[in-house]
């Protein structure tokens, strides 16, 4: 018991050391000599977890998206109207992004990997599977527009947010992430939410400035 | 094979719980007698007596349960990260609703009502409730959603549940959302922003549907 506590420890270090590597100068640019350095580990210790630097880069994309999606699930599975999930939890994970070193560093290793790592490929799958489903939810509540085609939009918010994200991240360092998703939504709003529920979803996303201390409030609900 | 003898016990001690939250959530507690709970649970009177010393202990454990049950609730609600006005009208919602079509909590409430009052139970749990709500309030002060001071308006929200029990009837599930969503458009002007009442009052009506949809009698 003790012995696997310790060996759990020696991962989680690893994969901390890796973490703050990659997002300090890079996966590419950082060696697993470094990892070590950094871990305070010998080789053997980290063999004996990773067999390969994209063994390490494949745990830290699995653990990210993990932290991620739990987020997102934890508002999703509220009682509340679909549609305020789905904007909530998206300002959810992306307040997380800058919070959650590992999420962080996983988002970015996913983007690298993307195209070769079956990590990668299950997990955009995964998210657009899931934002399809919550999308036909909402239209069948009736705050979605009824002629929409869920799987569209349900990608269409996928690939905006990481759209945001990655401008984010080349152009700010990702400091301004929760800005930029806010502004993404307030153009996508109106091509999507029925008439009848477009000023509330105005005001309740000028609202996730309250609900997210760190972003500076944009608007005081002012409607437009 | 046999069971562990604490676990059996801790068994029979849910199965006494279970019975007498059932009694309790259709009679008023001196209406219920023990042999009624007795035969619900089906277990002897020796057995109860080893669980609990009286009705009034069993009464006390049930209320007690529920506490723990929406202090866990209330956490998981907080958790979602929403405005603080909005996670208070949230929790109200997710009370009626447990006091609509949940034995316990519907026993457990009903329990704060008659039991309780000498030995100080029943300030101990409304006092937690008025603190948990008051905590949430500092919040919504601070979003400036609410503007007056936090514990007065934690206790006029706490008071106006435990009214709303009493004025409307939980066992009847789409009056009871219809009495809770009034109350709340006649108390949020008296803490509210005025601007930011419009939201404040679609959010409550948007609430009330879904709960009316949720809802199930006991």
């Amino acid at each position: 018991m003790v012995r696997q506590a310790r060996s759990e420890a020696t991962r989680r270090k690893i994969i901390m050391s890796a973490v703050e590597l990659f997002n300090e100068i890079g996966y590419p640019a950082a060696g697993l000599g470094d990892i070590i350095e950094r871990a305070e580990m010998t080789k053997g210790a980290l063999y004996y977890h990773f067999d390969s630097k994209e063994a390490l880069a494949t745990a830290i994309i699995e653990e990210g998206s993990t932290n991620l999606w739990n987020a997102f699930q934890g508002i999703a599975q509220s009682p509340a109207p679909t549609l305020e999930s789905i904007i909530h939890g998206v300002f959810v994970v992306a307040d997380l992004l800058s919070t959650d070193k590992v999420a962080r560093s996983g988002t970015h290793l996913l983007r690298a990997f993307g195209e070769f790592n079956d990590a990668a490929a299950h997990t955009y799958a995964g998210w657009v599977d899931e934002m399809t489903a919550c999308t036909a939810q909402a239209i069948a509540e009736g705050d979605l527009r009824p002629d929409l085609d869920a799987h569209a939009v349900g990608e269409t918010i996928v690939a905006a947010m990481l759209g945001a994200e990655l401008l984010s991240n080349a152009t700010a360092a990702g400091a301004d992430v929760l800005e930029r998703v806010a502004r993404t939504w307030r153009v996508l709003l109106p091509a999507i939410v029925s008439a009848e529920s477009l000023p509330y979803f105005r005001e309740f996303l000028a609202r996730e400035s309250l609900r997210h201390s760190a972003m500076p409030p944009t608007s005081d609900f002012v409607d437009p | 094979m046999t069971e562990p003898l604490d676990r059996r016990a801790d068994a029979t001690r849910l199965q006494i719980l279970r019975a007498a939250s059932r009694q309790f959530a259709q009679k008023s507690y001196n209406l219920v007698s023990l042999d009624d709970i007795l035969a619900d649970a089906d277990v002897t009177k020796g057995a109860m007596y080893f669980h609990f010393r009286s009705q009034h202990a069993l009464a006390a454990a049930i209320i007690e349960y529920r506490a723990e049950v929406a202090r866990a609730a209330v956490d998981e609600l907080v958790a979602h990260k929403l405005s603080g006005l909005e996670t208070l009208i949230d929790i109200s919602f997710l009370i009626a609703i447990d006091d609509i079509g949940d034995e316990s909590a519907r026993a457990g409430l009903n329990l704060l009502e008659s039991i309780g009052r000498t030995d100080g139970l029943r300030t101990d749990v409304v006092e937690r409730w008025v603190a948990v709500f008051t905590e949430i309030t500092r919040k919504a002060v601070e979003e400036g959603d609410i503007v007056e001071e936090p514990e007065h308006v934690a206790k006029l929200l706490v008071s106006m549940y435990l009214g709303l029990r009493q004025t409307s009837n939980p066992a009847e599930p789409e009056r009871f959302l219809r009495d809770l969503q009034n109350a709340w458009a006649l108390l949020l002007p008296g803490f509210t922003k005025p601007e930011r009442m419009a939201y404040v009052t679609q959010f409550i009506k948007r609430r009330t549907a879904i709960a009316m949809k949720k809802a199930r009698s006991l």
